[in-house]
């Protein structure tokens, strides 16, 4: 099949997907208790005024014509109004969703560039010195809640040694890849982790296995081998976590986001779960879903293109 | 007859500040880390802290809060008389007042701003001003605001934010056909009566205001207030951070410094601690209806719920929960509020009284109940902690539900809560908000407690028509004294603003009401 | 296979030591927590470590130590409850799937697709607060999401590993395709799996520290390791301890189970 083929049929099995996450998710916000109305005023509005201010907002109809309206607004390109913060829910997407987007791609970029070679220099060292010193420094960055390794990065790295802001979000391109160098290596390092560990136990496996000590047989140098066997094969397993835990990493910015405070599209979702504000969890979840639909549909071209067999 | 000179005031006013050794000085902008971002900066349409705060900078009102939050004085209005029969309130505008746009203010403008403030569908603060009947402008200077009953909070009510001065025709113009509509185009873009104007705002992350050049007030140097070229906020809601960042020099200050951090912050080197009264209250809220989803209610026995207070050691929770920073409460309402005439702590500590309570009360071996704390909130999560173990003493087995705002206030209006945590501030200068909300039952059952009390109810509406003054003050006395003794809910403690400033800053403040002042701040050099 | 005798991997033996002392703790914390977790002492409010109390007191003067050890309990469940469902029904899943292919795997591609890509903090945060706060429901939401990542990782690893020579041999030989998924493929798919379920235990304990740190794992005055955590962090800068002995556990318990699964991958790749 050719790759234009695999793409465009990739993208038409999108829409189910999105569908059903639309409809769980148009649900699931409105089984919540309470409604945007009282969230917002919390304890000072009285029934009438907060009867009012739903019948206002259009949120006292039944849930079969919101749902409609809903679905006419997405066709239309409109996600409509944040009850909360009065602006239109595509423009806010627009602005909060590029920061998390660059938030987590650079995560995963330090996250790469760490646990690749680190994996290479552990499973060829198994159980040696630089093996159990590696494994136990990302052990320790794994375990070490956010909050807690955020602070200790901008204690050190900000407060004290002002090599980074403490913080905040720039206003230049440069300024804002700046701001997010310690938050995205927070966000990188249990990632890394994750990925050091399998990637390890996979080149292991490989090296283990028989086709490799079939290659050195027939002559093959060890370099040639160890990147046109090792790597290729002990990758497979890797890129697909990698490319699942990209959709995590995207949805769980939410507390980096608030340690650093970067004004990013996972403290939206917090905030809009929180003040029930529908029309922009409903929106958010569906940028979300297709940016990782995106980032699965590269893992799969990338995975494709490491071992051929799959995409038969 | 009240008359107020605006020219004793200010003499009173500049002989206050000539005090001061320091010699202001202009410009610079000021960056203050804010917990949370604003949601809706429409003086009416708003319905929450994080707006009501700040708007007082960008939107000025007829008359002004004075710095104890107790009192009012002259703001765009330069004096006020409410008549004899208590029916009308007539109002002089100051000379050459100008909106931030240039065009000047008007009594076509406040006849339109308090005129959309009190239409009852525009937002939820009507009820503050629901005495105006009509306004009315003689002349191109006096307003007269005609009153359906003697309304002894009017003048208050005129300094609080809803009451704000904008621009009519500007205001016309914005794009929409609603109000809300047009409210939400305007507020985009405001032109505004206040010392800032609105110059750019990034949702969640950055909200700039530059000075009004046009603003009235004078300064210590005679020259026009602000002092400062602009006010940065910041929006942090990490408390480590938004303190590391202040510790860096990033920001000029922050303010909910959580009190664990408060005596750490007022010995550090070039960071003033300020602990600023307030009128915040910190309680615990009793659903006393008899029976509860048809289970019979142990609070509704008025027995029961004063044995819990005494069972609750208040200087304890003041010790873990606000690090002795918080005080005891003596009435309902705060120390800081107007008329309020509690002289002890209420309920001090004593558990033999609260055993013998609960065996009066039927329930010498206790009972199970649930509290609702709010999820993720540190001071929630101590006080409901410190009560659990506490009510032990008197076998009363006590479930935390830890929930999200939204779920509390649905059971909570619903009336299917049995207890939940709760604090509350006043927005006007008077004793009545807070007295219509916790003890008057018509308005929301008294904390959607289902409490009820003839005689108090009686007693708030009879002082709400009160003009002499010190039968008000008796009427309201009264009702403390009910609500104190059988109310539905169990004071903690009253608890400051805490804010840290760099040493740099000046003449800012936070009134009790809540409301960051920075119309006089500045910055030394 | 290697019919010699199996030794046991170093990785193996100290991460089984580790996780067997933790079950122990976790089983019996009464025996060894020197103060009642949960009681107040008004006299011992943010005391530093001393003798009396190896670890310091809290804001609440409950004794750290304490309090720490009878987290066990609650953070071991929290290790094998949010993962093991997922870890088993995601790896049979995975295995038929991957075997299956064609049309079977496409539908399976989908509804992985559907589940991943919905915000998982939506999802447990929309579940706790309609069933209410608690750490069943808690297992609950982390379950529904987690055992996707099981079966991927599965699926991907079988459908290699049946186009190898071993593969083809079962099936000229007449297996049954159960026999050739559960005792020829899995076997050697596995490693991944185990290995990812190894850390996804030692993620589930930070999941659970994240969520109690929004109130929506463990309730008080329950104590677990991530809950201390969160409420010291306030106390970071005036009484360290309160938040960093729990951490230090969580890092103890994680390289625990980590080791582990690093072991059990040696000895699996020994079967072969």
């Amino acid at each position: 099949m050719p790759l234009s083929e695999f793409i465009a049929r990739r993208l038409l099995q999108l829409i189910p997907t999105l569908i059903f996450i639309l409809i769980v998710v148009f649900v699931l916000v409105r089984l919540l208790p309470g409604d945007p109305t009282s969230a917002i005023l919390g304890d000072r509005g009285t029934d009438a005024d907060i009867d009012r201010i739903n019948r206002q907002l259009g949120i006292d109809r039944s849930i079969p014509v919101q749902f409609w309206l809903f679905v006419k607004s997405v066709f239309t390109a409109d996600l409509g109004n944040s009850i909360v913060l009065k602006r239109p829910v595509t423009e806010l997407i627009v602005q909060r969703l590029p920061v998390t987007v660059a938030l987590t791609a650079l995560a995963a970029l330090i996250a790469l560039c760490l646990a690749v070679p680190l994996a290479f220099v552990a499973a060829l060292r198994r159980d040696q010195l630089a093996d159990n010193a590696i494994r136990g420094g990302f052990q320790i960055g794994l375990s070490m809640p956010v909050f807690y390794l955020g602070l200790i990065l901008l204690t050190v790295f900000g407060a004290k040694l002002h090599w980074f802001p403490v913080g905040g979000y720039g206003e230049t391109f440069l300024d804002r890849l700046y701001h997010l160098i310690l938050p995205a290596t927070t966000l990188a390092l249990s990632l890394s982790a994750v990925l050091m560990r399998n990637l390890r136990a996979a080149i292991i496996g490989v090296v283990d296995a028989e086709y490799v000590s079939f290659a050195r047989a027939k002559g093959l140098a060890p370099r040639l081998i160890l990147i046109r066997h090792v790597l290729r094969n002990a990758l497979i397993s890797t890129v697909t976590l990698f490319g699942l835990s990209i959709g995590t990493l995207l949805g769980g910015a939410v507390i980096t986001e608030t340690v650093f405070a970067i004004p990013g599209a996972g403290r939206l979702m917090i905030d809009s779960i929180y003040g029930r504000d529908y029309p922009v969890v409903q929106g958010l979840t569906l940028a979300l879903a297709v940016l990782v639909s995106i980032t699965f549909l590269l893992t799969d071209l990338l995975q494709a293109w490491l071992d051929p067999r799959v995409a038969r | 007859m009240k008359l107020f000179s605006a020219a004793a005031l200010s003499v009173a006013l500049l002989l206050g500040s000539t005090v001061s050794s320091l010699a202001v000085e202009r410009g610079g902008v000021m960056t203050y880390g804010r917990y949370a971002d604003s949601l809706f900066l429409d003086p009416v349409l708003n319905d929450a802290n994080v707006d009501i705060w700040i708007l007082s900078n960008m939107y000025d009102t007829l008359l002004l809060p004075t710095d104890d939050g107790k009192g009012v004085q002259p703001g765009l209005a330069s004096d006020y008389k409410l008549a004899d029969d208590g029916l009308s309130v007539t109002l002089t505008l100051r000379d050459g007042i100008k909106f931030s746009d240039g065009s000047p203010i008007t009594p076509d403008d406040v006849i339109f701003s308090l005129g959309r403030a009190s239409t009852p569908d525009n937002g939820i603060w009507g009820f503050l001003i629901s005495s105006i009947a009509g306004i009315e402008s003689p002349d191109a200077k006096t307003v007269v605001i005609k009153l359906n009953r003697p309304d002894p909070a009017i003048i208050p009510a005129l300094s609080v934010f809803n009451t704000a001065i904008m621009p009519k025709a500007a205001f016309e113009a914005a794009a929409g056909t609603t109000d809300t509509e047009k409210a939400e185009a305007f507020s985009a873009k405001p032109v505004g009566s206040g010392p800032f104007v609105l110059e750019s705002w990034e949702r969640g992350t950055l909200m700039k205001l530059v000075k009004n050049p046009h603003y009235w007030d004078m300064g210590e140097d005679g020259q026009p207030l602000p002092y400062l070229d602009g006010v940065t906020f910041e929006i942090i809601p990490d408390d480590a951070t938004r303190i590391l960042r202040l510790q860096s020099g990033e920001l000029d200050g922050a303010e909910f410094i959580p009190f664990a951090r408060v005596a750490e912050l007022q010995a550090a080197d070039g960071i003033a601690m300020e602990l600023y009264p307030s009128t915040k209250v910190n309680y615990i809220t009793f659903n006393v209806r008899p029976q509860i989803e048809g289970k019979d209610n142990p609070l509704s026995n008025a027995k029961v719920r004063e044995a819990l207070n005494y069972a609750t050691n208040k200087e304890a929770i003041i010790q873990i929960v606000t690090q002795g920073v918080g005080t005891p409460m003596t009435s309902f309402m705060s120390a800081a509020t107007p008329l309020q005439s509690g002289k002890a702590p209420l309920y001090p500590y004593d558990l033999d009284k609260a055993k013998a309570l609960m065996a009066e009360a039927g329930f010498a071996d206790g009972f199970s109940t649930s509290i609702l704390a709010l999820a993720g909130n540190q001071d929630d999560a101590g006080i409901t902690t410190a009560l659990q173990q506490m009510w032990a003493a008197v076998g009363v087995k006590l479930e935390i539900k830890q929930v999200d705002n939204a779920t509390r206030t649905a059971q909570y209006r619903a009336g299917t809560f049995e207890m939940r945590t709760a604090a509350w501030t006043d927005d006007i200068a008077d004793p009545s908000e807070i007295t219509s909300y916790f003890a008057y039952s018509p308005t929301i059952d008294a904390l959607h407690s289902g409490w009820k009390n003839e005689e108090a109810d009686k007693l708030f509406e009879a002082s709400q028509s009160e003009t002499d003054a010190a039968k008000r003050a008796e009427q309201y006395a009264r009702i403390q004294d009910i609500f104190n003794a059988e109310g539905p809910t169990l004071p903690l403690f009253e608890t400051p603003y805490p804010v840290a400033l760099s040493k740099k800053v000046q003449g800012f403040s936070q009134i009790p009401l809540g409301n960051n002042i920075f119309r006089a701040a500045w910055l030394e050099k | 296979m290697a019919a010699a005798r199996v030794r046991l991997p170093r990785p193996l033996i100290l991460g089984g030591a580790i996780l067997g002392v933790s079950m122990i703790l976790a089983i019996f914390p009464s025996a060894f927590a020197p103060y009642d977790p949960i009681a107040f002492d008004y006299g011992a409010l943010s005391q530093a470590p001393s003798l009396a109390h190896p670890f310091g007191t809290d804001n609440f003067g409950r004794d750290v130590l304490s309090r720490i050890i009878h987290a066990y309990r609650i953070d071991m469940q929290i290790a094998i409850f949010a993962t093991v469902f997922a870890f088993v029904f995601g790896t049979i899943v995975g295995a038929v799937v991957g075997y299956v292919g064609g049309r079977t795997e496409a539908l399976f591609g989908r509804l992985v697709d559907a589940i991943i890509t919905f915000p998982f903090l939506v999802l447990v945060i929309a579940i706790v607060s309609v069933l209410g706060p608690g750490l069943i429901n808690m297992y609950i939401a982390v379950s529904v999401v987690g055992w996707v990542f099981y079966a991927r990782i599965i699926a991907a690893e079988i459908k290699v590993q049946k186009r190898l020579d071993y593969a083809d041999a079962g099936r000229a030989m007449g297996y049954t395709h159960l026999r050739i998924i559960f005792r020829h493929l899995l076997p050697n798919a596995i490693t991944p799996a185990v290995v990812y379920w190894m850390t996804d235990m030692a993620l589930a304990i930070l999941l659970g520290s994240s969520l109690g740190y929004l109130g929506l794992g463990a309730q008080p005055p329950a104590a677990e390791w991530g809950v201390q955590i969160a409420d010291g962090k306030n106390f970071m800068t005036t009484a360290w301890w309160i938040s960093v002995f729990p951490g230090i556990f969580i890092i103890l318990t994680g390289l625990g189970f980590s080791l582990l699964g690093d072991g059990l991958a040696e000895v699996m790749r020994a079967r072969k």
